[in-house]
């Protein structure tokens, strides 16, 4: 009996009890659903995680300021300042980039218009570096601007496309808070939504105003810490040495506030690999969800498949009579169950990619549907096909044909 | 010989005893003969059949169908065999309900490998042959009894096999349809194929040139042996006894 044959006589059998079909399919639909958005949401977080480890820039490691303690004096500290970069250049064998970073709440506004809120971020000429933020237009803040404490900046792509809309904005003149600067640069658009999936708190990136850190210091001044920064980023050679020389960055400051915890250490791509742990967990949730669903799945569709062979009992006895052998019954049979797992497994991964782009929808997870993902799902609605199909099969194939002939 | 049994005996395990369905049993039919083999039910008949149809082999003695042994064959080459040199017609019909009589009539053919188009062409000839082309997009269940063993008839031949094997053809037809379908294995036999029917009824085993009688798993009586046919025309009207060699 050649394929086609088998294919129709499936079609047949199968379209004969729909609802039936349907009901047995329901196991497989829903297993395969829950593989396809499982590893949906798997594909859209790692792609995220990689996203914002090139975003923060690699083998970064980030000395935070922070409230010190109620009882430590804070005449004990001076409290993070550029002096920290510097020393951390100087004392960290390591290091291949610092910056210092100051985070100001502010607007922005081209001539007389409505000003909007943007981040300003003061910082040092190695931040984009750093970062491995590309400019896309002109040029990114220098050391002479930091030197000078010019009153230049480099916008987001966002703010750029907000105030001069496609016209060039570099050499224009914009208001930041009460004070005019000069558009030195455009930065390219980054990829990064905010909110969603990630771990570490990420700004929009896209609405960032990049002036010198001195400027900053010295426009932006808060009265009670005028040289204070927020944050201080530092890159090393390698990643090998990230783990080692935070250590060494936690001892060099240490040392430098006088034992005062003014400061907090953070590795981003430590954050990002506690995240991706917990992804995991969530995959085997998931998947141990989709692999009982399936295997339920399966054994709906043997159940049915063995009473549809003894249904059938005297079908096959008739096409054993008619020439069919064993092998044929066994092909037919195994064909049948075949087609409904796989036409289940076809269901489930248009309902699985319909389910990851709802969570897109709904709760701004990164989802994206990868062939793999349709190719590994469509794999395990053909495995439970043969899996479960093979024992009702095999029992269909074997019934004695004079036997079968006389059932009624 | 298109069909030769010699020293065939079929045994059924029944749990630690052994029933015997058949005890060395010996039959040569010619082709183109017309045979039926008669019996009381539990005679051993069916066991009969079945081996001659190759859905069963025996368990002792040596079975040739159109000169090719069946008892060593495996399944596969069995259901080949069954496909390519047996047409079976039953007493219930057996048709297949989801199918359409077309469908039906073809399905020999897609067993044997033929090409869909050839199937098709083949099929629809031989329900021309049976005067049921105009059924031809039927279910099984809208046709009537006389209709349906007809269809069966066509599948049964499809194939061109030398032997037609039927059981109780007429069994679940009236005398008049049971007369038709007679009618038509009468024809066939006219235009060459080899016909065995199997059956209790008399009057279905008058249209036969030759009767078979099996009565405990032995042959009763055969009138086509050629010492059975010498006999009848020596000594006319005294019944013959039973005819059969031992098994070496």
């Amino acid at each position: 009996m050649d394929l086609r044959e088998m294919l129709r006589s499936g079609v047949k059998s199968l379209a004969r009890h729909k609802l039936r079909t349907l009901l047995t399919m329901l196991g497989v639909i829903f297993g395969v659903a829950a593989v396809v958005a499982m590893m949906s949401i798997g594909e859209g977080a790692r792609r995220a995680a990689l996203e914002q480890i090139r975003l923060l820039g690699t083998n970064n490691i980030r000395v935070r300021a922070v409230a010190p303690p109620e009882n430590e004096g804070e005449q004990n500290s001076p409290g993070l300042t550029p002096r920290d970069a510097e020393r951390l250049r100087a004392k960290l064998p390591t290091v291949r980039a610092v910056s210092p970073l100051r985070f100001v709440e502010s607007t922005i506004a081209r001539g007389s218009e409505q000003p909007s809120a943007v981040a300003v971020v003061g910082v040092g000429a190695e931040y984009a570096v750093l970062t491995n933020a590309d400019v896309r237009r002109g040029r990114f803040v220098g050391a002479l601007d930091d030197h000078a404490a010019r009153r230049v900046c480099v916008l987001g792509d966002e703010v750029a496309r907000e105030l001069f809309g496609p016209s060039d904005a570099i050499g224009q003149e914009v208001r930041i808070g009460d004070t005019r600067f000069r558009v030195v640069g455009v930065m390219q658009r980054t990829r990064v939504r905010s909110g969603g999936t990630r771990v570490i708190e990420m700004r929009n990136f896209d609405r960032d105003v990049y002036i010198p850190l001195e400027t900053a210091l010295r426009r932006f001044t808060d009265p009670d810490f005028p040289r204070h920064i927020d944050e201080i980023a530092v890159q090393v050679s390698r990643a090998s040495d990230v783990m080692p020389s935070s250590l060494v960055v936690q001892r060099i400051m240490s040392a430098a506030h006088r034992d005062v915890a003014d400061f907090q250490i953070v590795i981003p791509e430590a954050l990002l690999a506690q995240s991706q742990r917990t992804q995991r967990i969530f995959n085997i949730v998931m998947g141990s969800i989709a692999a009982l669903s399936l295997l339920v799945g399966g054994i709906g569709i043997m159940n049915i498949m063995l009473a549809t062979v003894t249904e059938r009992t005297k079908e096959i006895g008739i096409r054993r009579a008619i020439g069919a052998s064993e092998r044929d019954i066994l092909g037919q049979f195994l064909h049948e169950t075949l087609m409904l797992s796989v036409s289940g497994g076809l269901i489930g991964i248009v309902l699985g990619a319909l389910m990851a782009f709802g969570i897109h929808l709904f709760a701004k997870w990164d989802t994206v549907l990868s062939p793999l993902a349709i190719v590994v799902s469509f794999g395990i609605a053909a495995s439970v096909g043969v899996i479960f199909g093979l024992y009702p099969a095999q029992q269909a194939a074997r019934k004695d044909p004079i036997e079968a002939l006389r059932y009624e | 010989m298109l069909v030769d049994l010699q020293g065939v005996s079929r045994v059924y395990p029944m749990g630690a005893t052994e029933c015997v369905a058949l005890h060395a049993v010996d039959i040569g039919i010619q082709s183109g003969e017309f045979v039926s083999i008669m019996g009381p039910s539990g005679s051993g008949k069916s066991t009969l059949m079945h081996l001659i149809g190759c859905l069963d082999r025996p368990t002792a003695g040596s079975y040739r169908l159109d000169g090719i042994e069946v008892r060593s064959l495996d399944d596969r080459a069995r259901s080949q065999l069954r496909n390519r040199k047996v047409g079976f017609v039953f007493q219930s019909f057996n048709l297949i309900p989801e199918y359409d009589v077309l469908e039906n009539v073809e399905l020999p053919l897609v067993y044997g490998g033929v090409a869909r188009q050839e199937r098709r062409a083949r099929a629809e000839a031989l329900l021309e042959a049976v005067g049921l082309s105009a059924r031809r997009q039927h279910r099984p269940n809208e046709l009537s009894g006389g209709e349906r063993q007809r269809v069966a008839v066509a599948r049964a031949l499809v194939h061109e096999p030398p032997l037609l094997l039927a059981d109780e053809p007429t069994g679940n037809l009236d005398s008049r349809t049971g007369h038709e379908i007679m009618k038509l294995f009468h024809d066939l036999h006219a235009r060459g194929t080899t016909v065995i029917i199997v059956t209790h009824d008399a009057n279905v085993a008058l249209w036969s040139k030759r009767t078979i009688e099996v009565r405990d798993g032995r042959i009763a009586d055969d009138s086509g042996t050629p010492a059975a046919v010498a006999n009848a025309e020596v000594t006319a009207g005294v019944e013959p006894g039973p005819v059969w060699r031992e098994e070496g």
